[in-house]
């Protein structure tokens, strides 16, 4: 009896690590894939691509919040914008050492700490998750509209410039990334780290509490688990993540402007999110990068509708896809195993 | 035999309604004591100002000689004292297993022991066969097994189990009756259990705390309280359980 169930203990860890890393198996595909796309595609897609990539890490800073935590925030712009302005204003500031870097260093500070200051607040006094939805709409309002208040500093309306960082190597000199292919592949890397260590977070001891804690509250609260600060740690995590990928699409964009920041981005991201799939990572990585490419190929081909395409394939998505693109691809595979099995 | 947990004069009103008046309590390390009562007599209410979910409006709470009347369910959770609910709360989605390391992740338990642990605990509440299984295609007895086992996992040393029997097959009942005499011998756990089931309680062959419109009508073993004429008038009374 024992041996048999120690048996059956080990089967079904190997199933579960099995699971695991289908998704890493994906990925490095897929990063295989997007790291040789430039030998064969150049211009504007090159030019375009790791801004698309840095949407994708937005919307893995949001997959990471309501996939995994059950929190949606309409507040994710806020925090990619933040990151634009703070990249935009290390630019300008002399500190002696390459300015965007410390950028890169400050800009997931800001987000976290702001993140970690709203969710203390919010979570301690138990607010309900549609509530919380609200007041990170009204995070993007309030973002937005310090942007365009604040002209001296943000341009206001006008938005604001930024140089593009070269990358520097102290006394060994520096790469300019003027060009798209040196920046595609400063940016490109930086994208899979911070996708590499979410993922480790989310596959972790810390991840596995969320899902608990998205699960099933009451129970994670009487096992010991202090779920506010867990919440906390994960809204400040995730705005971190946003910051940091705002800062480096404002380096690369050269431009920020109010917009950025505000409620109709905030939807995008969550409609990213949506259709992509929120329980994976990879899917909101991926599902950023490519409904951000249809969007804009959609937007030249039919000025006035892509929008209501792309609303139509949310609804699509929403009413026939619970788990969204990567919940059906997951379901049809555990299907097609199954099947293989008898 | 020392006293793990004791309560004074524990009193709990809901807007002038009596739930709890004045209840002395005392349950000694590595023993089982159940309460009993009619709907309405203040049973889960009493539990749960154990567990730290309701506060009490008067009385204080003592365990292990410590006044833990104003902690949190946190806290209560973290110096070891862990609820089974009515309803069996569990993560519906998740396996078995998934279940267990859950529970197993709010211990200092490293890494290394982890799968040791989750499987142990599997075998213990018999569901080391089902531990692929999201948990919701489980039955219910098997339900409840788990959520005891979460509170194992979670190296509970008092567990509060609120009607761990509802809803199990005969069967499945003297099967909880053993898992829970062998977790109070082997483990030297101390269980409070609020039941309905008369064959349980005898099962369990445990003194037996009686509950009746909020205050402690009697205690005794359970020869004493089924003997007992008030008891058995409340429950005849009642007419939902058969004392005989």
């Amino acid at each position: 009896m024992t041996q048999r169930s120690e048996k059956q203990g080990i089967e079904s860890a190997a199933i579960r690590s099995r699971n695991r890393f289908s998704e890493e198996k994906v990925a490095v595909i897929v990063f295989i894939i997007f790291a040789l796309l430039p030998i064969f595609i150049t211009g504007y897609p090159i030019y375009i691509l790791p801004q698309y990539m840095l949407f994708g890490v937005l919307a893995m800073s949001l997959a990471l919040l309501w996939g995994f935590v059950g929190i949606l925030s309409f507040g994710q712009a806020a925090f990619f914008a933040l990151g634009a302005y703070t990249m935009g204003l290390a630019m300008q500031t002399n500190f002696g050492v390459n300015s965007g870097y410390i950028g890169i260093l400050i800009s997931p500070l800001v987000g976290g700490v702001l993140a970690a200051i709203t969710g203390y607040f919010l979570f301690n006094a138990g607010v309900k998750a549609t509530y919380f939805v609200l007041v990170t709409l009204a995070l993007s309002i309030m973002i937005e509209q310090i942007a365009v208040s604040q002209s001296d500093i943000t341009g206001g309306w006008n938005g604001m410039y930024i140089d593009r960082m070269p990358l520097t190597f102290g006394t060994f000199g520096e790469i300019s990334l003027f060009n798209d292919i040196p920046a595609y592949y400063a940016i490109f890397p930086v994208v899979i780290a911070i996708y590499v260590f979410v993922r480790w977070l989310a596959t972790g001891r810390f991840g596995k509490i969320l899902i608990g804690i998205r699960e099933n509250e009451d129970r994670m609260t009487a096992l010991g688990f202090n779920i506010s600060a867990y919440k906390t740690g994960a809204f400040a995590l995730s705005g971190a993540i946003a910051c940091l990928a705002g800062a480096l699409y404002g380096a690369h964009a050269n431009f920020v402007a109010p917009s950025l920041g505000g409620v109709l981005f905030s939807t995008e991201v969550v409609v990213w999110v949506a259709i992509a799939g929120r329980a994976s990572l990879l899917a909101a990585l991926l599902g950023g990068i490519l409904v951000a490419s249809l969007s804009n190929y959609l937007s030249t081909i039919t000025p006035d509708y892509w929008q209501l395409v792309l609303g139509i394939i949310f609804i699509l998505v929403i009413v026939f896809l619970k788990g969204g693109v990567a919940g059906a691809i997951s379901d049809l595979s555990k299907h097609l195993q199954s099947k293989v099995k008898r | 035999m020392s006293s793990l947990l004791r309560t004074e004069g524990l009193t709990k009103h809901f807007a002038g309604l009596v739930a709890n008046e004045a209840i002395n309590f005392e349950l000694n390390t590595g023993s089982i004591q159940c309460v009993i009562g009619p709907n309405g007599a203040g049973k889960t209410t009493f539990i749960s100002m154990i567990s730290g979910h309701l506060q009490p409006n008067e009385g204080r709470i003592y365990y292990k000689d410590q006044d833990i009347t104003k902690l949190n369910v946190v806290k209560r959770a973290r110096i070891g004292i862990a609820r089974k609910f009515q309803t069996p709360t569990i993560f519906d989605e998740l396996t078995a297993y998934d279940n267990i390391e859950l529970a197993v992740l709010g211990t200092d338990c490293p890494y290394s022991d982890r799968n040791k642990n989750i499987n142990e605990v599997l075998e213990i509440v018999h569901l080391t066969n089902e531990s692929d299984k999201p948990v919701k295609f489980l039955s219910h007895g098997q339900r409840q097994w788990l959520e005891i086992g979460l509170l194992l996992a979670v190296k509970a040393e008092l567990l509060l189990l609120d009607e761990p029997t509802a809803g199990m097959t005969v069967e499945e009942t003297e099967s909880t009756a053993r898992l829970i005499k062998h977790l109070t011998q082997e483990f030297q756990l101390s269980v409070i259990i609020i039941e309905h089931d008369i064959n349980f309680i005898r099962d369990l062959n445990a003194p037996v705390t009686v509950l009746h419109l909020g205050r402690v009508l009697m205690e005794g073993s359970f020869e004493q309280v089924s003997a007992n004429e008030k008891v058995r008038e409340i429950y005849l009374g009642h007419g939902n359980a058969n004392l005989a």
